[in-house]
């Protein structure tokens, strides 16, 4: 005898499963729960509001195409993140900001300015509110390069291994430990209040 | 200043990605090294500042309509013949494809000009379906049309005089 599946109180996994068996309504409930988290993380890659809701929406598509596939190994909001930062990669890599950013590029090769900086070290004892400290974090994200965003992205935010984001941004572990590296001592500087200038 | 590479090693320690020897040498390092020490905390903290702290974002649109959207193109996609089915690999053999269907036009289209080298004119007729065509005497060009392969090939001389 079949239930009647209550979208508002079922779980993820519940309303996976129905969606697998065509469930638009079901699939509705999943965009509505993760929309934000989606969009917001397409945001943190292409920290452009027409694009990041672009691709959250194909990301969507996609995921509707795709969920037989799902086989719930992680939750579904990490498998939906996982879509969404592939899609952001390949549109990155459309966009050429690789090549566009190849000064940023030859200072990564060559050292860059970061290996010679002395070590700061952000206040961890200045309270600041969550809300403040995630609003500063995101500047300080926002004024980094594509490669030392992403690399950062997702290391910290998806947890991902090297081998992991060497696989997604196509590029050896070597290269991710020198951006990983890179970008968190500017980040470690940004967050610090520190300008450049002033290290010089 | 410890170099760039161990560098790098202080920061796959931290991040848990060393084998337990090479864990245990960067501690080693870092109890006999102020600057691997301090490289250690400043990524550390770092590191703290980012884990769990990506900012929250609001979709800039209605949920609403960023749903209807999300219909539509789904239902556009299901609408087509293939919209929702899975991209699948083409056989291995359809890579030669190609490059056989190109080797094959140029073999037909060499032995058709072989045969027929006492015609020597403006025009050669070579059977119902295929024929090549020098347009003039002194132009540089001449096309072949083959019927059943639905196919012209245009050979173009731009260093005759």
């Amino acid at each position: 005898m079949s239930q009647k599946l209550d979208f508002a109180t079922a779980d993820d996994k519940m309303l996976v499963k129905a969606a697998q068996k065509g469930g638009m309504q079901a699939f509705e409930e999943l965009v509505s729960r993760h929309r934000d988290k989606i969009y917001g993380r397409a945001f943190s890659m292409m920290r452009n509001e027409e694009e990041a809701v672009d691709l959250s929406q194909e990301a969507w598509v996609k995921a509707w195409q795709r969920l037989k596939q799902f086989q719930g190994e992680a939750s579904f909001v990490t498998w939906m993140t996982r879509i969404v930062i592939n899609l952001c990669l390949d549109q990155l890599r459309k966009q050429k900001r690789l090549r566009a950013e190849s000064i940023e590029q030859m200072d990564e090769e060559s050292g860059g300015v970061e290996r010679q900086m002395p070590v700061v070290t952000p206040n961890p004892t200045e309270r600041l509110e969550r809300g403040e400290l995630r609003q500063r974090i995101d500047e300080a994200l926002g004024k980094l390069s594509y490669e030392h965003r992403t690399v950062l992205i997702l290391h910290e935010f998806d947890e991902l291994e090297y081998k992991e984001i060497a696989r997604r941004m196509q590029c050896s572990i070597g290269t991710v430990m020198s951006r990983l590296f890179y970008a968190r001592r500017k980040m470690a500087v940004l967050l610090a209040g520190l300008k450049r200038e002033e290290l010089r | 200043m410890i170099n760039h590479q161990t560098q790098l090693k202080v920061q796959a320690y931290l991040d848990g990605e060393l084998s337990a020897g090479e864990a245990r040498a960067v501690e080693e390092l870092m109890r006999s090294d102020a600057d691997a020490q301090a490289l250690h905390q400043e990524l550390r903290i770092a590191r703290s500042f980012l884990a769990g702290n990506e900012l929250e974002r609001k979709l800039p649109e209605s949920p609403e309509f960023y749903w209807s959207k999300i219909r539509r193109q789904i239902e556009r996609a299901e609408s087509t013949p293939d919209g929702l089915s899975e991209p699948t690999a083409p056989p291995w053999w359809s890579r030669f494809l190609a490059p056989a269907g190109v080797l094959g036009a140029l073999a037909v289209f060499v032995a058709l000009v072989l045969r027929s080298p006492q015609d020597g004119g403006t025009f050669l007729a070579l059977d119902d379906s295929h024929e090549i065509e020098t347009p003039l005497e002194e132009t540089s060009s001449f096309s072949f049309r083959s019927e059943a392969a639905a196919m012209t090939v245009v050979w173009v001389d731009s260093h005759r005089e």
